[in-house]
C-alpha cells in the first residue's frame, strides 16, 4: 500500500463514520479490523492500545459531564423532556464509538509505514512540491526549536527564572522561555539562510530527493481498499435510506 | 508568493505552533496557545494580504497535521477555525503590525489593538468551531471549557447554544493571549529576518 492510497482510505473511513448510525458503523469497525489485521497485522495491536489511550480520558470525561452533570441527552434537552441518564449514556456511547474508531483508524494507518522515515513517507506522497518541501523544513524546524525549548527550559530553571512543577512565577516568566526559543531559532535560521543553505546547495538537493517516482499514485491494493470503503459508504447511504438503526 | 525565505518563515511558524504546545505542557500551564504561529506569520509576511493568508493558513495546516499525527489526533476537526484564523490574522490583525513593532512602546494603543483582536478572533474562533464541538465531539472536547458546556446545558440551552456560550465565555481570554504572544514576538523578531521574508520575488534577469 502507499501513502497516498492509506490517507484517501482513511478519508473516505472518517467521512464515512460521520455520516453513519450504529449499524453503519458495526460495518466500519468491521473494515478497519479488516484492514489493521491484512495491512499491519500484528503491530495493529499497538495502534488500538494508542488510541485507546488517547480515547480512554475523552470518553471519561464525556460521561462524567453528560452523565454525571447534566443527566440527560441532547435530543431529550431539545424536546424539552426530563430524558434518562441512561439516555445520556447512549449517546456518549455512539459518540464515543465513533471517535474511536476514528482515532484508530488514523492510528492503524500510520503504523503501517512506522517502518519508513518520515523523509521517505513525504517522497512517497503525490503533492506539490512545495509542499513536499515545507513538511520537511518544518519536520526539521520542530527538531530545532525542540532542542531550543530543552535547553532553554534547562538554562532558566537553572537560573530561578521559571520552575519544574506549576507555579506563579510560570505564569509570569513563561513567557520569556517562548521568547528565548523563537530568537534562538530565529538567529539560526537567519544564519542558515544567509550562509549555509546557499554554500550547500541544500533547498536545490531537496528537490530531486523528494521527486516522486512512480507515475502510478495508487497501487492495486490501494484501489482494493478505497472500492471497500466506497461500498461501505453506499451501504449505510442506503441502510440510512431504509431506515436502519 | 512562496519564495524560500516565506517557505521557511511558513516552516518555522508552523513549528513554533508545535513547539508552543510543547512549552505549555512543560511548564504546565492550564492554556492552548496553539495558534501563536498562525498569527505571527500573517505579521511577519503583511504588506501583501493574500500571501499572508495563503501563509498563515500553510503553517497552520501543517502544524494542525502533525500534531494530529502524533499528539492530538482530534485537533484535524478544527481545520475550519485555523482557515478563520488565517483570514482574520491576515485581515484584521496584521493592520497592527505599525504599532506593534513601534518604539518606544505606546502602551495604550498596543494593549487596546491586542485586546480588541482578540476578542474578534476568540468570537470568530467560536462561531466557526461550534458545529464541530457540538456534532462531532457532542460538546465536550476534554478541556476545561467543558464544565461550562454542562452549566448551560444544565440550565435548559440546546447543544449548540450551550456550546456556543462556552466559547464565547472562553475563547476570547485564550485568543488575546495568543495575539499579545504573537504581537511580543513579532516585536522581538530581528529586522533582517522580517525584511527577507517580506522581499518580492526578482524577476529571473534576461
Amino acid at each position: 500500500m502507499t501513502p497516498n492510497g492509506a490517507i484517501v482510505f482513511t478519508l473516505v473511513v472518517v467521512v464515512a463514520a460521520m455520516m453513519s448510525r450504529m449499524s453503519g458503523l458495526v460495518v466500519l469497525y468491521l473494515l478497519c479490523a479488516l484492514f489493521a489485521v491484512i495491512e499491519v497485522g500484528p503491530n495493529a495491536a499497538a495502534a488500538l492500545r494508542r488510541a485507546a489511550i488517547l480515547m480512554v480520558p475523552l470518553a471519561a470525561f464525556m460521561v462524567l459531564v453528560w452523565v454525571g452533570v447534566v443527566g440527560r441527552a441532547p435530543a431529550d434537552i431539545a424536546a424539552s423532556q426530563p430524558g434518562s441518564r441512561a439516555g445520556a449514556l447512549v449517546y456518549v456511547s455512539i459518540v464515543c464509538a465513533r471517535l474511536f474508531l476514528i482515532v484508530a483508524i488514523v492510528q492503524i494507518a500510520a503504523m503501517r509505514f512506522a517502518s519508513i522515515t518520515p523523509l521517505q513517507f513525504i517522497k512517497l506522497l503525490r503533492a506539490p512540491m512545495a509542499l513536499k518541501r515545507l513538511g520537511v523544513l518544518t519536520l526539521s524546524l520542530i527538531e530545532t526549536l525542540l532542542q531550543a525549548v530543552d535547553r532553554a527550559h534547562t538554562a532558566l530553571i537553572a537560573s530561578g527564572v521559571i520552575t519544574r512543577r506549576l507555579s506563579a512565577r510560570n505564569v509570569f516568566n513563561g513567557w520569556v522561555l517562548v521568547q528565548t526559543v523563537w530568537l534562538t531559532a530565529i538567529t539560526s535560521v537567519t544564519g542558515r539562510m544567509r550562509d549555509k543553505w546557499p554554500m550547500e546547495h541544500t533547498l536545490g538537493l531537496l528537490d530531486p530527493l523528494l521527486a516522486e517516482t512512480r507515475k502510478d499514485p495508487l497501487r492495486t491494493p490501494d484501489k482494493i481498499w478505497i472500492s471497500c470503503a466506497a461500498v461501505a459508504v453506499a451501504g449505510i447511504v442506503w441502510g440510512d435510506f431504509y431506515g436502519l438503526p | 508568493m512562496l519564495t524560500t525565505p516565506r517557505l521557511i518563515a511558513i516552516a518555522l511558524c508552523a513549528a513554533l505552533n508545535f513547539a508552543v504546545g510543547s512549552i505549555v505542557y512543560l511548564i504546565k500551564l492550564p492554556l492552548y496557545l496553539d495558534s501563536i504561529g498562525t498569527i505571527l506569520c500573517a505579521l511577519l509576511i503583511f504588506p501583501d494580504r493574500r500571501a499572508a493568508f495563503v501563509c498563515s493558513f500553510l503553517a497552520a495546516m501543517i502544524s494542525t497535521v502533525i500534531t494530529t499525527l502524533f499528539i492530538n489526533p482530534f485537533l484535524i476537526w478544527f481545520s475550519a477555525t485555523e482557515l478563520a484564523l488565517a483570514l482574520v490574522a491576515a485581515y484584521f490583525i496584521a493592520d497592527a503590525e505599525a504599532i506593534f513593532r513601534a518604539r518606544p512602546l505606546p502602551v495604550l494603543r498596543f494593549g487596546l489593538r491586542v485586546v480588541l483582536y482578540g476578542i474578534l478572533t476568540g468570537v470568530v474562533s467560536a462561531v466557526v468551531s461550534a458545529p464541530v464541538v457540538a456534532y462531532v465531539f457532542g460538546g465536550v472536547t476534554g478541556s476545561g471549557s467543558a464544565f461550562l458546556v454542562a452549566f448551560f446545558l444544565k440550565a435548559g440551552q440546546h447543544l449548540m447554544a450551550a456550546v456556543l456560550h462556552s466559547g464565547f465565555t472562553a475563547e476570547p481570554i485564550d485568543k488575546t493571549l495568543q495575539v499579545l504572544f504573537a504581537a511580543l514576538l513579532f516585536r522581538a523578531t530581528p529586522k533582517d529576518f522580517i525584511d527577507m521574508v517580506r522581499a518580492r520575488p526578482q524577476p529571473a534577469p534576461t
